[in-house]
C-alpha cells in the first residue's frame, strides 16, 4: 500500500489507484473530464494537471498512478492558472446555450468555470460553429458544438458496449464528435451516453426539456426492471419520478444500467395501478378487505399462497410467517419466470433475462421450506383450490386455460389478469414507494427505498401482510421495516449476521450461493405462445 | 453613500405635555391652518393637485414602477422566453410555472408551451426580469390595476401577457372571456364578470 501526499495529507492507497482517486480519498477534489473511473486512461481534457513535488513539470493525475513517496500539490498558483487557461481553451468554441441545455446544473462546465475559470473572455473572432440537435439513437440527442472532445462515450462504445460507433473526426478547433454516415446507435445502453458526457452533448431525448435537474431530489435504489438489480439513484420532484440514473456499484452495475431500465420509469405514473382495495366487485377501505380476507382464509378448506418473485424479501417473509403459524393447512407455491409473451430480451452485460427483481430472494426464501411447490404444480393444483393467495404475481396470466380457483385474493402492483379475476384485492407499492429488500442474481441483498408516496391507498406489501398476520391472531409485527428484515436475516442462514442499516448503499452478499432459479417453467396451454 | 436622514414621521410618546399642546386650542388651530393652507393651494395652483379624480384620471407611473408581466417577442414574432427555468427558480414567491416544449422548426430548441404568473402571489420583487437571460420578461408596463373577479383570471397566461405593452389589451379577465381558447386551465366563461347588484367587496374567489 503506497503512501503519498496530497497537499500535505499523507493518505494510504491501494497500489494502482490514480491520483485523482487518492486525491478524492484525502478529500481533495481534482477537476477532470475525460477521466471516468470505469473506462480506459485517455489524458486529453488536461483538467487535472497538478504539482508533483519535486518534479520538473505538471502532469496529468489521472494518468499518475501512486507510488511510495509521491507528493503532490493543488494548491499551487500554477495549477490554478493551468486550470483556468485549460478552462479557457474548452470554452473557446462552446455555445453559450445554457437557457436551453439539459445539462445545465449538472455541467462540469458550469461547475469548473465557476470553481477555476471566473476570467474575463479575450474571445474576439467567431466561434466554430457545428451541426446542432443531430439525432443519432432513439436515446440520445447530440449537440456537436456543446463538445470538449473528452472521448468518453468514443471510449464507452469501444471498451463497454463493444460497438464503437461513436468517433472524434477531423484537426484542431474542427474536431467533432459524430457517427458513420447514415449510421445510428443500436445498443441498448444508450442512456449512459448522456451520463457520462460531462457537458451537454449528448443529451437524453426521454428526460429531454421535461424538468430542470437542480429541481430533482435523489433517492439511492435498486432497478426493479430484471434480476440484476442495478444501482440507480431515482430522480424525483413533488411525488412525480423523472428519471432513474445509474449509481455506481462495482459490485453490480459498475456506472451503467440499460435502457430499458430507464424505461420504466414513465411506466411508474402511467401504469395502470391498483389504487382502491376491492371485495366482491365493492370498493372498500383497505382494512375492511383484510377483515373479509381473514374470514375467508378461516373459512376455506384448501388455501394455496403464491409467494412473488416481484415482491421483496419482507414481503415474501411476512407471508410465509403467515402460513407457518397460521396457515398450517396451506399450500405454498412459487411463481418464478417470466409471464408467456412478456417481451424477452437479454444480454452478457448487464439485462439478465428473467425480468422479475427478486427471483433469488424468492428462491431463497422458498428453499427455507421443504414444500414449497413450482409454477408447474401450482398450474395442475389450480382449480382444485378454495382459496387462492397472490402476492403481486400475474398467476392467472402466467397459468392461462389451467382452471381457476374458488376464490382468489390479491395483493397487487398493477391491473392484470389476476387483479381483474379477484374476489379480493389489495393495492400495494411500487418499488419506487417503499423500503426495503431485494436479492439480485448474483446473491447480493440490496436496498430499495421509498422515493415517492405511494398511489392511492397502496400500503407496502410486507406491513399489510403483517397486519393481516395480526387480525389471524398471531401477534402483528413492529411495523418497521427494518425489523422485518432484521428478523428474517436472523432466520436465514444464508443471511447470517446481515443488518437493515449495514446493507448501506451497496448491498451484501448472501453468506451461500444463490439457490438455483427455477429455469421459467411455464407448462405449456392452448393459450400460451412461444 | 450616505442616505438622507429619514424624516421622523412621529414623537415617540413620552411624558408630560407642553402647556401649549395640553391647552389643545393652540394644536387645533394650527391643524386647521394646515388644512386651509391646502385648500387655497388646490383652488389657485391646481395643476399640482395631490390627488386624481380615479378612476376618471389615471395616476401615470414612473419609467421604473414594476407593473404587471408582459413577454416580449422575437423579430419573427416567436417568444423571446426559452423556458431555462430562471424566473421560477428565483422567484421567492413561487408564482412563476412554465412547461416546455420543443420547436424542431426553431434554432432556439425550446420555448414555453406554457408560461403563466399567479399574480395572486406575485410580490413584485422584480428577481424574475433580473434572473431572465433572454430579456425575455419585463415588468415596465407601468400597469397597476391587477384585478378579477375569480381567482383563476388572477393568473396571467403566456398569450395575455404577450405584448401587453401595445395598450389594446383589457384586464385579464375580460381578456380571457374574449378569448376563451387562451384563457387558463378552469377559467370559466360563464361566470358572469360583474355581478349584478352586489357590491363587487362581497365577491368571494372563484376557489381553487
Amino acid at each position: 500500500m503506497p503512501k503519498v501526499k496530497i497537499n500535505d495529507i499523507e493518505v494510504d492507497v491501494p497500489a494502482g489507484t490514480n491520483m485523482i482517486e487518492a486525491a478524492a480519498t484525502a478529500g481533495v477534489e481534482i477537476p477532470h473530464y475525460c477521466y471516468h473511473p470505469n473506462l480506459s486512461i485517455a489524458g486529453n481534457c488536461r483538467m487535472c494537471l497538478v504539482d508533483i513535488v519535486g518534479g520538473r513539470a505538471p502532469e496529468i493525475a489521472c494518468n499518475m498512478v501512486a507510488r511510495e513517496g509521491l507528493a503532490i500539490r493543488t494548491d499551487t498558483p500554477n495549477v490554478k492558472k493551468m486550470r483556468q487557461s485549460v478552462m479557457e481553451f474548452l470554452l473557446v468554441n462552446h455555445p453559450l446555450d445554457c437557457p436551453i441545455c439539459d445539462q445545465s446544473g449538472e455541467c462540469r462546465l458550469q461547475d469548473y468555470y465557476m470553481d477555476h475559470g471566473d476570467y474575463d473572455s479575450r474571445g474576439v473572432e467567431e466561434k466554430v460553429s457545428k451541426q446542432k440537435r443531430q439525432d443519432i439513437g432513439d436515446k440520445i440527442v447530440l449537440d456537436a458544438e456543446r463538445c470538449v472532445q473528452c472521448s468518453r462515450c468514443v471510449r464507452f462504445g469501444d471498451e463497454v458496449t463493444g460497438t464503437g460507433d461513436l468517433r472524434l473526426m477531423n484537426r484542431s478547433d474542427h474536431t467533432e464528435i459524430g457517427m458513420f454516415p447514415g449510421e445510428r446507435l443500436t445498443h441498448h445502453y444508450q442512456g449512459n451516453l448522456a451520463d457520462i458526457c460531462p457537458v451537454g452533448a449528448l443529451t437524453n431525448k426521454d428526460f429531454r426539456f421535461q424538468r430542470r435537474v437542480w429541481y430533482l431530489r435523489e433517492t439511492a435504489s435498486v432497478c426493479n426492471g430484471c434480476a440484476t438489480g442495478c444501482n440507480v439513484q431515482v430522480c424525483h420532484q413533488e411525488g412525480e419520478v423523472f428519471r432513474y440514473l445509474p449509481r455506481r456499484n462495482d459490485a453490480v452495475n459498475k456506472s451503467w444500467m440499460c435502457d430499458h431500465g430507464r424505461d420504466l420509469v414513465p411506466g411508474i405514473a402511467g401504469l395502470e395501478r391498483v389504487l382502491r382495495s376491492r371485495v366482491d366487485g365493492c370498493s372498500v377501505d383497505t382494512e375492511a378487505a383484510l377483515g373479509a380476507l381473514t374470514t375467508r382464509l378461516k373459512s376455506a378448506k384448501s388455501v394455496g399462497v403464491v409467494l412473488g418473485s416481484q415482491a421483496t424479501n419482507e414481503a415474501n417473509w411476512a407471508l410465509l410467517q403467515l402460513v407457518r403459524k397460521n396457515l398450517p393447512g396451506a399450500r405454498l407455491y412459487a411463481a418464478t419466470g417470466n409471464d408467456p409473451g412478456s417481451v424477452e430480451y437479454a444480454d452478457t452485460l448487464l439485462v439478465d433475462a428473467d425480468k422479475n427483481p427478486n427471483n433469488a430472494g424468492l428462491a431463497l426464501l422458498a428453499s427455507l421450506d421443504g414444500r414449497v411447490g413450482s409454477t408447474a404444480e401450482l398450474g395442475s393444483a389450480l382449480g382444485s383450490l378454495d382459496l387462492l393467495v397472490v402476492l403481486e404475481d400475474d398467476v392467472i396470466g402466467r397459468l392461462k386455460g389451467h382452471g381457476r380457483p374458488a376464490a382468489l385474493a390479491y395483493f397487487g402492483v398493477s391491473k392484470n389478469a389476476t387483479s381483474a379475476a379477484a374476489d379480493v384485492l389489495i393495492p400495494v407499492c411500487h418499488t419506487v414507494e417503499m423500503d426495503g429488500s431485494y436479492v439480485n442474481r448474483q446473491g447480493r441483498v440490496q436496498r430499495i427505498r421509498r422515493a415517492v408516496n405511494a398511489a392511492g391507498d397502496a400500503v407496502p406489501a410486507w406491513l399489510v401482510l403483517e397486519r393481516l398476520g395480526g387480525k389471524l391472531g398471531h401477534a402483528p409485527g413492529t411495523g418497521m421495516v427494518a425489523a422485518a428484515f432484521n428478523a428474517m436475516a436472523k432466520a436465514v442462514p444464508a443471511m447470517k449476521g446481515m443488518d437493515f442499516k449495514a446493507l448501506g448503499d451497496a448491498g451484501l452478499q448472501l453468506a451461500t450461493d444463490v439457490p438455483e432459479v427455477a429455469a421459467p417453467d411455464v407448462p405449456a396451454s392452448p393459450g400460451a405462445t412461444a | 453613500m450616505a442616505l438622507p436622514a429619514a424624516r421622523k414621521l412621529s414623537q415617540p410618546v413620552s411624558g408630560a405635555m407642553s402647556l401649549g399642546e395640553s391647552i389643545y386650542l393652540v394644536e387645533m388651530i394650527k391643524g386647521l391652518a394646515l388644512t386651509m393652507t391646502h385648500i387655497i393651494k388646490n383652488i389657485f395652483d391646481q395643476d399640482r393637485f395631490r390627488t386624481v379624480e380615479y378612476p376618471d384620471v389615471r395616476k401615470s407611473m414612473t419609467e421604473r414602477y414594476r407593473g404587471a408581466h408582459r413577454l416580449l417577442l422575437r423579430p419573427d414574432g416567436k417568444v423571446k422566453c426559452v423556458a431555462c427555468m430562471c424566473c421560477p427558480t428565483i422567484c421567492p414567491a413561487k408564482c412563476i410555472t412554465i412547461i416546455a416544449g420543443e420547436d424542431p422548426n426553431d434554432p432556439a430548441e425550446k420555448f414555453p408551451v406554457e408560461f403563466d404568473i399567479d399574480m395572486l402571489r406575485c410580490i413584485f420583487c422584480g428577481f424574475c426580469v433580473e434572473a431572465c437571460p433572454k430579456d425575455a420578461i419585463r415588468m415596465d408596463t407601468r400597469i397597476y390595476e391587477i384585478n378579477a373577479y375569480t381567482r383563476q383570471a388572477m393568473i396571467h397566461n403566456k398569450s395575455y401577457m404577450v405584448d401587453l405593452m401595445d395598450g389594446l389589451k383589457p384586464p385579464a379577465e375580460e381578456f380571457y372571456r374574449a378569448n376563451p381558447d387562451s384563457s387558463p386551465a378552469g377559467f370559466s366563461v360563464d361566470q358572469p364578470s360583474v355581478p349584478v347588484g352586489q357590491p363587487a367587496v362581497n365577491q368571494v374567489g372563484g376557489g381553487v
